[in-house]
């Protein structure tokens, strides 16, 4: 497994089970996803009445940005008043599925997708913002342009987990996506290192239109006045800066951009964890084959010494 | 956010893995524990020496024979090209053919199929990181540095063991907070949902059935009793293949393992007397059941059900109509554990016999083990009071529990001490770890014991 998958395998499992015409059960289930994201799946009236909740942590920025709106596009007709102390809630009534089995496994990944369908307002919301800048500097040449258009959207903070956050910025000839990531750990930081070096030295080596990556530790010029970026001592906090050009924003291919991209951290920390995982299995290995080396290195025909029942001692040789 | 998010309880046995989230009342996921990777099935991959099948050697030790494997060839993401659970056996048997027949032609196998728990102790660490790894991410979908992991282990576990997985989810997976817990405990734990037991006593004694074996498992006050723990060589699996080979001696249509379990699952139950029910069945021709199996090309066969519904738990209770190793009935066994333990825990042990685990679920099977062992016990009061002359006992109570969480009972225990809001101070921090290294998973603080909740 080399890439996440976007959608909650569980959601998706629970889901196939009970659209493929299973006895109605009842359901009540918490279950998490990456990002401090909480789902709660339940049959609170009727059993053929599902209710998928979303808790999401920075829910009120996503509404900012427009989560309402895609939540709506996406879920339509589904959509029902939050449950309380979540965000989000979804009805989906077993007796009323669509006839159809493809538009019934439709449904169920769209279902599962509701965390990134959530998360991808923002995402939308610059791509559209960049679509009109584009389409507002056409008209000048670069010098000429008034400030807002040479300058960009503004800055869309996502603080989706405690110190961490995404910041995703329009422009009119592309669109800038910054993460801010913390390690707790020294050794995560080093293998962070690695892996973000291999990424900002992707573009350079051989895949030509891959968007363009930057790692530092201060701020990017982007972020300032900023509300709520730190300046960092100690290099704790990295920045890393994904540039979107025109190519990666064409409107075919945003929903791949968007999910590929939301997934950045979890991709990240994933292949920090399944290296480390790697080097633990090499070392296991080499461990075993020292043994193995210990073992044959011992003397075949070892003198021992050995006693008599009155005490006496003798040497024997061999065995 | 650490604080708010649930605890991820894992127990890994030897056929399947049941994971989830604590604070649910089932597990979000339950699938073999299987990995498949690339390359053959290497048989030195569980020979006990805990391996990996093909040797790295440098070749300063090979003498350049060996293979050469090395730092450049391995730039690749081989060690990432795996499937674990389900998905193992469907990669491993290559497509089209139905995942009971386990060794499918080699040619089509590109896949190799790896157990990593034998006996449900760890064999192949490198197999269960990744096993690991990919649960965490692939299935629960969770960041472990923002959970505390509940994880169970056997009675009589190495504290090796617990060491090596220590290392693993506090080095590779940086996880929040770890808790370890014996299994048998949680099954304890996960018996307080029943209206039968009062007090939330962590003494008792655990039947422990599964596919593989059977274990008998005294506990008191929250400790394992490891000098009296008994295994059955019979479980789960040896009652379908007795199923199965009722089934050949009739010379039923269809009398493949599939079926047979299918049977095992739906129509088998205890009953109270073995002869009487062979009788009744002769007077009341409703009780042969029919049994429709259908093939996957669509062709459907009936298979007659007949004594094997009540004959098959049997082999429990009378061990030697399918064994003719093994003997002592499953309640002898009990109460020959209970006798072994220490005298003054043994009333407490008496009263509260849990089931758990999968081959527990017969109706009925509960009450036959209680009566049994009740008739055992007052065999021995009544001649010791005989031998006493005259003195009169009080008598002892013998209760078997068993309750609707019994098939994953140690999860289900997990889940509920794990959604306690004691648990993560429990639990051992990555600081800790840190601070004291590995040894320090060798001890923990008893988690719903007296004191808790």
């Amino acid at each position: 497994m080399l890439l996440l998958d976007y959608q909650n395998v569980l959601i998706q499992s629970v889901l196939t089970e009970r659209f493929s015409g299973a006895p109605p059960a009842h359901i009540d289930q918490t279950v998490s996803d990456f990002d401090g994201v909480t789902f709660h799946i339940s049959t609170p009236e009727t059993k053929t009445q599902i209710l998928i909740s979303l808790q999401i942590r920075c829910f009120k920025e996503l509404v900012q940005y427009g989560a309402e709106d895609v939540l709506q596009r996406e879920y339509g007709q589904y959509v029902v008043p939050p449950e309380t102390g979540y965000n989000f809630s979804i009805l989906v009534d077993l007796e009323n599925l669509p006839a159809d089995k493809e538009e019934r496994d439709e449904l169920i990944k769209k279902i599962s997708l509701l965390k990134r369908n959530a998360m991808a307002a923002p995402f939308e919301h610059a791509y559209s913002e960049h679509y009109k800048l584009k389409e507002a500097a056409s008209k000048y040449t670069s010098e000429e342009a008034p400030q807002g258009v040479r300058e960009g959207g503004e800055v869309m903070a996502i603080h989706y987990r405690d110190e961490e956050a995404i910041y995703v910025k329009a422009s009119h000839d592309r669109v800038t996506v910054i993460f801010s990531t913390i390690f707790r750990e020294e050794t995560d930081r080093v293998f962070g290192k690695v892996f973000i070096q291999e990424f900002v030295d992707a573009r350079r080596r051989a895949i030509q239109n891959a968007p363009q990556v930057l790692f530092r530790n201060d701020p990017p010029l982007e972020l300032q006045r900023v509300p709520g970026v730190r300046e960092t001592s100690g290099g704790e906090v990295g920045y890393v800066t994904f540039v979107l050009f025109p190519r990666h924003l064409t409107p075919q291919r945003m929903p791949d951009v968007i999910s590929h991209i939301q997934t950045f951290r979890d991709y990240f920390h994933y292949h920090i964890k399944a290296s480390k995982a790697y080097i633990h299995s090499r070392m296991r290995r080499r461990t075993a084959d020292f043994l193995q080396v210990l073992r044959r290195a011992r003397p075949e025909n070892e003198e021992k010494e050995r006693k008599t029942a009155s005490g006496r001692t003798f040497r024997v040789q061999g065995a | 956010m650490a604080n708010q998010s649930p605890a991820v309880v894992m127990d890994n046995g030897t056929g399947f893995s049941k994971l989830g989230f604590a604070g649910n009342d089932s597990p979000s996921f339950v699938f073999p524990t299987a990995i498949a990777t690339k390359g053959p099935a290497g048989g030195s991959g569980g020979t006990g020496s805990g391996r990996p099948g093909v040797a790295n050697k440098p070749s300063f030790l090979t003498g350049g024979a060996g293979p050469t494997g090395h730092l450049s060839m391995k730039r690749g993401t081989e060690d990432l090209d795996f499937f674990i659970g389900d998905e193992a056996l469907a990669a491993s048997n290559g497509p089209g053919i139905a995942p009971d027949i386990l060794v499918p032609a080699p040619a089509l196998r590109c896949y190799g199929l790896h157990y990593p728990i034998r006996h449900g102790q760890v064999e192949n660490w490198d197999h269960m990181e990744r096993f690991w790894s990919n649960s965490i991410f692939k299935y629960l979908r969770v960041e472990p540095e923002d959970h505390h992991f509940l994880l169970t282990e056997p009675p009589l576990n190495p504290p090796e063991n617990r060491e090596n997985t220590a290392e693993i989810f506090f080095e590779s997976f940086n996880c929040a907070g770890l808790y370890i817990a014996v299994q048998a405990v949680l099954a304890l734990a996960a018996s307080w949902t029943s209206t039968k037991v009062t007090d939330r006593s962590l003494t008792g004694t655990v039947i422990d059935s599964g596919d593989g074996v059977t274990h008998v498992i005294p506990v008191a006050e929250g400790y394992v009793i490891g000098s009296s723990i008994k295994s059955i060589p019979i479980a789960g699996r040896d009652i379908t293949y007795f199923v199965q080979s009722l089934l050949r001696d009739r010379g039923e249509a269809d009398s493949s393992l599939k079926t047979a379990q299918e049977i095992k699952e739906e129509h088998c139950y205890v009953c109270p007397d073995i002869v009487k029910e062979f009788s009744r069945y002769d007077r009341d021709r409703s009780r042969f059941l029919k049994h429709l199996v259908s093939h996957p090309g669509g062709r459907q066969v009936t298979v007659d059900v007949g004594y094997e519904r009540f004959l098959a738990p049997e082999i429990f209770f009378n061990p030697e109509i399918y064994s003719s190793d093994f003997l002592t009935p499953l309640p002898v066994v009990v109460d020959g554990v209970i006798q072994s333990s220490p005298i003054d825990v043994r009333r407490g042990l008496y009263k509260n016999i849990v089931l758990s685990g999968g081959s527990t679920l017969y109706k009925d099977f509960g009450r036959r083990l209680q009566r049994d062992i009740k008739h055992l016990v007052d065999d021995r009061i009544r001649a010791s009071e005989a031998r006493s002359g005259g003195a009169r006992s009080g008598g002892l109570e013998v209760q078997v529990i068993s309750h609707k969480r019994q098939r994953h009972g140690p999860w289900f225990g997990g889940s509920l001490l794990g959604q306690t809001p004691e648990f993560k101070s429990y639990c051992h921090t990555k600081a800790e770890y840190q601070e004291y290294g590995p040894s320090i998973v060798r001890r923990f603080a008893l988690l719903g014991g007296p004191g808790g909740s």
